[in-house]
Parts: structure tokens; C-alpha cells; sequence
């Protein structure tokens, strides 16, 4: 399958080279934006954010006598959410960013309904904040890799 | 020296493989932590349904979510094969500028 994948993929690039070589006069092939090294940034300091907001309302907080209620934490809730907002605007700018700026769309997305069903039960149980760590932790990931990905074009070869 | 197209070509292809290479294995780290990820979560997810912590509906919900996840994922993973495709592409392009360059100072 590897295998399979791996000669499809060589194919893919052989054909987008020939294309390309034979119709681009010296001109370079882009597919993606140049690496951001502050967007990186903004990205792992928003995970860190998340990670913490989640982290800190497992160990210090309890259902039972009402520490999770919402309004107790809408203030973070709407700080995080500002700053989804922006890392996904300053994707926006940037050409051929479509894959990155999806999967800032979906981390919003996400974000927006875990804080509206929070709203509805004005609660919080510890798996449900286990499980929300888990998949923002997955989507930053991704969002990283997407923006480290970037630094492959202006890697040398090795 | 003549300009033979066959040997450009396979220089072309050569630098193509040379970057892939060295890439590929970024791709398949990637995917194999997705994975693992996804694991984590769905095992969590099914244990919180089990003991009743989360109702049939936010579960179903939930799983729904599971489908946004790995589309995000799927597009981490577009970018990197999208970089490795632009770096081997202009690496094959580079081969041939040169090789063209070389034949025309040859035949000056």
C-alpha cells in the first residue's frame, strides 16, 4: 500500500514537472506559501492556551459546587476564541493557504460548539474536558504541521 | 557536448526521487501520529458513552466532530506533500535550466 502510494505520488510529481518545466521559462513552481515563522508561533502560544484553560479547570475545579459554571469561564472562552479569529485571518491573506486556513475554520468551529454546549449544561465533566483537550491538541498539531511543512521548500537538500 | 534529452530526464527524475526521499518519511510520521491521536480519542469517547458520562445524542455528535478532525488532518497532510511536490518540482526544473544553459554556452 506504502509502496502503492509512494510510486503514485512519484508519477504525480513526474507529470507536474514535465508540465511545468516545459511551460514555465524559468519560473519556479509554487504550490504553497512561504514558512511564517510568527504564525508558528501564535500557533503553538493558542495551543498552550487551550491546553492550559482545559488543564487548569480539571485540576482545580468541580462540577458539584457549581466552579464550572459557564460564566465563570466565558472570559477565557471569548480570549481564546479572539484569538482562533485572528490566526485564521492572517492565514486568509496568504495565497494558496487554502488547506491551512480549513483547518483553522475547523478548530473554530470546533471551539464555538464546545463553548455553546458548555453554555447549554453549564457544566463540564472531567471526561468531556479530557476529550476536548484531546481533540484541540490534534487540530493544533495539524495546524502546525501544516505551517512547518512550509519550511520543506527552503530546506537544503541534505 | 550534445544535448542528450534522455539523460536530462533522467537527471530530472533522479532529483525528483532525491527529495521525495528524503521527505517521505515526514509523511508517514505524520500520519502515523494522526493515528495515534485518533485512537486516544475514540477509545476515550467510547469509555464516557459506556459509563453513561455522556448522552447518545452528544456522543453521536461527537463522532460527527471525528469527521472534521480528520479532514483537518487530511489537509496537514495535503500541505506537506504539496511543499514536497514544490521543492522536487523545481529541483527537476533546475536540472533542465542547467543542462539547456550548459548546451548554449557549448554552442556559443
Amino acid at each position: 500500500m506504502k509502496t502503492l502510494l509512494k510510486l503514485q505520488f512519484q508519477i504525480y510529481l513526474f507529470c507536474l514537472i514535465i508540465t511545468f518545466a516545459f511551460l514555465s521559462e524559468g519560473c519556479r513552481v509554487t504550490l504553497v506559501p512561504d514558512y511564517d515563522d510568527s504564525i508558528a508561533e501564535e500557533i503553538l502560544e493558542t495551543a498552550k492556551r487551550v491546553d492550559m484553560f482545559y488543564l487548569d479547570m480539571l485540576e482545580t475545579t468541580v462540577n458539584e459546587n457549581g466552579d464550572r459554571a459557564y460564566n465563570k469561564m466565558v472570559d477565557s472562552y471569548v480570549e481564546i476564541e479572539v484569538e482562533l479569529a485572528s490566526l485564521l485571518s492572517k492565514n486568509k491573506i496568504r495565497p494558496l493557504n487554502e488547506n491551512s486556513i480549513r483547518i483553522c475554520e475547523i478548530t473554530l468551529e470546533l471551539w464555538v460548539k464546545y463553548k455553546g454546549e458548555h453554555k447549554e449544561d453549564n457544566e463540564l465533566s472531567d471526561g468531556l474536558i479530557k476529550l476536548n483537550r484531546l481533540t484541540f491538541s490534534d487540530l493544533f498539531y495539524a495546524m502546525l504541521v501544516a505551517e512547518k511543512a512550509k519550511e520543506i521548500i527552503s530546506n537544503p537538500p541534505k | 557536448m550534445k544535448f542528450d534529452i534522455n539523460e536530462v530526464i533522467a537527471e530530472m527524475v533522479a532529483a525528483v526521487k532525491g527529495v521525495v526521499g528524503e521527505n517521505w518519511n515526514e509523511v508517514l510520521s505524520v500520519t502515523n501520529h494522526f493515528f495515534q491521536m485518533k485512537k486516544e480519542r475514540l477509545e476515550l469517547l467510547a469509555e464516557l458513552r459506556i459509563a453513561d458520562d455522556i448522552t447518545q445524542k452528544r456522543f453521536e455528535s461527537r463522532l460527527k466532530d471525528e469527521k472534521l478532525i480528520a479532514e483537518a488532518e487530511f489537509h496537514a497532510i495535503a500541505v506537506v506533500s504539496k511543499a514536497i511536490a514544490q521543492k522536487a518540482a523545481n529541483a527537476a526544473i533546475e536540472v533542465l535550466e542547467n543542462a539547456v544553459k550548459t548546451a548554449i554556452d557549448l554552442a556559443k
